[in-house]
This record gives C-alpha cells, structure tokens and sequence, in this order.
C-alpha cells in the first residue's frame, strides 16, 4: 500500500510551508523559549498548523492494520512533536505565572499587528493576575492600613532579568554586538561567525533572536 | 536542562541501520525515511533505529568514528589542543550512551569504545571546568565556546550563568558607588 | 522542567527579606523624639544626637536617605579594613556562614547606600566571590553526596551550590544508569483517566 502520510503540505494562510519546516520553527522556538529569560512572541499559528497536522496523521493512521510496522513509528513521532509543543507551552505559561503584570503591561504597549502572547495565553494572564489579586487582597491586603493596601506596588518588582547570561549559536554571520563593559573595562565589539557558540548577555542579542539571526542553546 | 531532553534532541540525529524487511519510504512529519530493503543499509533517526532494534526489525550499524583507535586519537588531540577539538558528532556522548547500551551484538569490543568514549568526555569536560574557572576569574562577561557539544555545554548550566549573573550584579552595585566617589574627588 | 532564572532580589524574596534584616550601626545626627526604646541600653525617651544604635539594614537606608539625612550609616564589622584584609588574604577559607550569612546580599545594600568605602566593599566581594567560585563547581559537579564544607557557603553560594549539585547528580545518574525516560506529569495521566471515566459514564 502506497503510504502518502504526511504527504500533505500545510497551507497556512497564503502561504506553502512543508511540513518539516513548520515543525523545526516549532523545535528552534521551543529552544528559545526555554533559555530565554523573556517572553518571546508566540508562535501560535505554527503550533495550531502542527496540531492540526498531528490530528489529520491519527485518524489516517486508524484506518491502518495494528501490525504494519509503521504505525508504531508514526505514533512514536507523532508523541516526540507533542512533547516539544507542551513544553514549549508549558514554559511560557510558567513565564506568564512569573511576571504577569510585567508582561500584560508590555502587550498594552505592543502594536496588535505583533503580539506576543496568544489569545489563549493573554486571557489566561488576565485571570491569573485577577486571581493575585484577590488572593493577596483577601488575605493580606485588606487588613494593612490603607496607604499599604495597593496590589500593583508588589507586583512591580517581578520582571525577568534581561542581564542574565545566555547561550546562543550563531546562524549567520552578525557584526558589532556591544558586550557592556564592567567598572574595569570598556564597552567591547563582537563579531558572530556563523556557527560559533557563545555565552553572553541575553541583552545585547535579543533582537537578534527575532531575526532568526541566533539561536539559544 | 535535564539529560534526558538533551538525549530527545540528540536522537534526530541519522544511523545507518541494515532492516530485515522491505518496505516502501515512511512520510513522517520530520521528512522521508526508506524505502527499506532487506539486507542493505539505510539511514534513520536514531529514536526510530532504536525502536526497530528492539523489535528485532534491523541490525544497527556503529558510526565510523565509534572505535576505539580513532576516540583514542581524539583525545590525544583533545589533550594536546589549548582549545576544544570538533567532535565528529554533535551530540557524540549521547550517541555512545544509546548505540552501545542497545546494541552489544552488533558492535564488536564495546567495552573498551564505552571505555575509550568515557575518557574522551572527561577529559573536556576536565578542560571545560578549568576553562570556566579562569573565565570567571579573569572577568569578562562573554567567551566563546566552539565545538562543544550540547550535554557538555549542560553540564555547566545553570551554574555558569547563574555565577556570571550573580558577579555581574555585584558589579553594578558598586558602579552607583564608584561613581559618587569620582564625583566627592573634585 | 522549571524555569532556571538566577535569584534576583524581588518584593517576595525570603532572601531578600533576611539580608535587609542584618544590622548596621546608626549614629543620630539630629534628635528623635519618642524612639528613644530602639536602644537597648537606653531609658531615655528620645533618641540624643550623637547616639550610635544597631538597627537592621532596611530602617537604617530609610534614615540614611532622608535629606538632611537623621543617621549615618557605618559599616558593620565585617566589613571593615579589618575582615576586608582577611577575605582578600585568603577568600576560599573564611567560612562565611558563621562569619556573615548574607554576606553578598548584605555587602550589595550596604554598597547602594553609597558609603564612604563601598568601592572597597565591593572589590571584596567580587574578588570573593570569583576566588570561592571553583570550589563550589568543583563541590557541585564531583559529588553525589552534600560536601559538609558547604556549610562554609553564604546563603547565595549555597543556592549556586545546590543548584549546580542538582544538575551535577542528574547527569551522573545519566551517565552511569543510561537516563530516564520523559514520562507524563502524574497529573496529565489522572487528566486522562478521568476523561476516559466521564466518556464511560456518558454511555
């Protein structure tokens, strides 16, 4: 029996992008993601298309017989790509937990052309930080002296760290990265090699990362 | 991250395997595999060589540089080289630990590859270890860290970057200092 | 799998909370009235010029900041030309969880409360810190059992520590036993079982 599994192309929107290529986009953000320490944008059209894509493999591979052995080669790829998709979910969520305000506070000040957090992710957010505030509120809140009794105060200081150092490589070849310099030295220009692996700060090569010019590793 | 989400990336990467089967090309997701014929050699990720291995589908076939004269060489070149030598494979520890614990039969003398693999890593992992310490020591907050490989590099996460932030934030607390104090010299 | 963020001083920090809480002389340059029960050694109602009383670090930068400030700041022993000489001599031997717990967190208030000497302060604890640091990688990455001279670490280096142990005993595990396997939180599988229960429940 001819196996055309897998055969279908996704067509997101106007656009053709082979299957393969979706599913690296997905596995390069969820690197990302994960050593990042801001909140990157959400890929949620990548991750809708492949949804879709593993949904459309399941029932196709029903109406093959249990013994062919590709079934079980399908259903092991098909658990490796939902692995990568719930944990680079789940990382974000855990960053949103951790910086709520911070972050629905930066989404206001983003075009609506380029969000960052998905539908489902902002309105998780805001019931998050509703929840908080309840919480905090009920519990403690309420019984302070009034001028203590301000939620926002507390929440103002949780924000992601973007000194924090990082490890990238990069995809191309990138000139003139300022690395700050400390009390005892000066500000220093880096060139990246294509290929070339480095640690440094997550700031300077942030938008970097948009590009597609490095990836975190 | 944990070692075995090191291991899960790893496992893309391709092993000739010889199938006792034959089958037509596998459309998965991550690309074409196959087609499969009986008795001759084709290349497949390594979680579905694994897989094929344990259903006793296909017989695994060890990379080249998996024998114990060439990573003898390698470390003496590791040994040797002030810096980090590239690896044959990017992922070269992980492939050792599944190929060598999945397949005894089909690799000849792997013991002593375990054995030679083994002293290979520890022998950059040593040099990793010294490389970091003069990294901090010396200051500076960006080096770079060609040719080594992803589990390596995990080995000193997060204790490399957690130190470098927490130095770099020792810093900028004195910088609001030291610049008061050029200020009260005038 | 959690997120792996370097600790950061915030609102919620116990950390935090317990460095600010370490002691700083206060020497009175104006009176106070009415605090004069924050001296221990005092029956005196109000606080008298001059009067140099031990108060935690988060009163003493309050006081400190005020313009014309109500108290100058002095350093606590450790940090004085003294203990500095000593740390700079030999880092790696001072056992600063006896000496100073929060020796690093407390050391960086003290600097942004811009002392006299916060330049010095902060040399020693960068070059401390940078000396002290192969110990706690090689403690963190050679053992998989707790080092007891880690019990010489500040509270920071502890985390440091901890950190790198946790990593350090998962990979050993990975090398020796050839590493677990990813498997599904308890709770994702209780999820589906109880999805597969109502479906049954519905027929």
């Amino acid at each position: 029996m001819e196996d055309t599994f897998g055969e279908d192309d996704y067509f997101g929107e106007d656009e053709h992008i082979p299957a393969h290529e979706v599913l690296q986009t997905l596995e390069d953000a969820w690197l990302n993601e994960k050593f990042c320490p801001d909140l990157l944008p959400s890929q949620d059209s990548y991750v809708e298309a492949m949804m879709e894509q593993i949904q459309q493999m399941e029932d196709n591979l029903t109406k093959l017989k249990k013994t062919d052995f590709r079934v079980e080669v399908h259903h092991m790829e098909l658990a490796r790509i939902r692995y990568i998709i719930t944990s680079y979910l789940r990382t974000r969520i855990e960053k949103i937990e951790q910086n709520t305000a911070f972050i629905l506070e930066q989404e206001t000040t983003r075009s609506p052309e380029n969000p960052h957090l998905s539908e489902g992710e902002l309105n998780y957010a805001r019931e998050f930080l509703a929840l908080q505030e309840n919480h905090q509120k009920q519990l403690v809140l309420k019984h302070v002296p009034p001028p203590f009794q301000d939620f926002m105060s507390t929440q103002q200081s949780l924000v992601p760290n973007l000194r924090s150092h990082i490890f990238l490589r990069a995809k191309k070849d990138v000139n003139g990265v300022v690395i700050e310099g400390d009390r005892d030295t000066r500000d220093e220009e880096v060139d990246l090699e294509e290929n070339s692996q480095h640690i440094m700060q997550y700031k300077p090569i942030a938008n970097l990362i948009h590009d597609g010019s490095v990836q975190l590793i | 991250m944990d070692p075995s989400e090191v291991e899960f990336i790893a496992e893309k990467e391709l092993v000739s395997i010889v199938p006792n089967f034959t089958n037509s090309e596998v459309h998965l997701i991550s690309g074409d595999v196959g087609p499969f014929r009986a008795g001759l050699p084709v290349n497949v990720p390594i979680w579905m060589a694994l897989n094929l291995r344990q259903r006793q589908k296909c017989r695994i076939i060890a990379p080249d540089w998996l024998d114990v004269e060439k990573l003898e060489a390698l470390k003496e070149e590791e040994k040797s080289n002030r810096f980090f030598t590239k690896m044959p494979s990017e992922h070269y520890m992980v492939v050792a630990q599944l190929l060598l614990s999945a397949v005894d039969d089909d690799i000849p003398r792997v013991e002593e590859i375990r054995m030679a693999v083994k002293d290979l890593w520890d022998v950059r992992i040593s040099k990793l270890r010294s490389s970091v310490d003069t990294f901090i020591k010396t200051g500076g907050s960006h080096a770079r860290l060609d040719y080594l490989t992803t589990m390596e590099i995990n080995s000193v996460r997060p204790l490399l970057p957690h130190a470098l932030d927490f130095i770099d934030r020792l810093q900028k607390a004195s910088e609001g200092a030291s610049r008061r104090d050029m200020a009260s010299q005038d | 799998m959690s997120l792996c963020q370097s600790y950061v001083p915030n609102y919620f920090s116990i950390q935090d909370i317990l460095a600010t809480q370490e002691k700083v002389p206060c020497k009175f340059e104006m009176q106070v009235k009415h605090l004069g029960f924050l001296d221990p050694g005092s029956d005196k109602r109000d606080i008298e010029i001059g009067t140099s009383i031990e108060l935690p670090l988060w009163m003493a930068s309050v006081l400190n900041s005020q313009r014309p400030s109500i108290a100058e700041v002095g350093l606590p022993k450790i940090f004085k030309e003294a203990y500095r000489d000593i740390m700079k001599a030999d880092p790696c031997v001072v056992d600063l969880h006896k000496l100073a717990q929060y020796f690093y967190e407390f050391g960086m208030c003290l600097c942004m409360l811009k002392h006299r000497e916060s330049s010095e302060i902060s040399s020693v604890l960068v070059e401390s810190f940078k000396q002290r640091f192969r110990q706690i990688l090689d403690w963190a990455q050679h053992s998989t059992i707790e080092v007891p001279e880690s019990k010489k670490l500040d509270e920071t280096e502890k985390m440091i520590y901890h950190m790198g142990r946790e990593v350090g005993s998962s990979l050993y595990l990975w090398l020796t036993e050839g590493g677990s396997l990813i498997t599904a939180a308890d709770m994702v599988i209780q999820h589906k079982k109880m999805k597969l229960t109502q479906k049954d429940l519905l027929h």
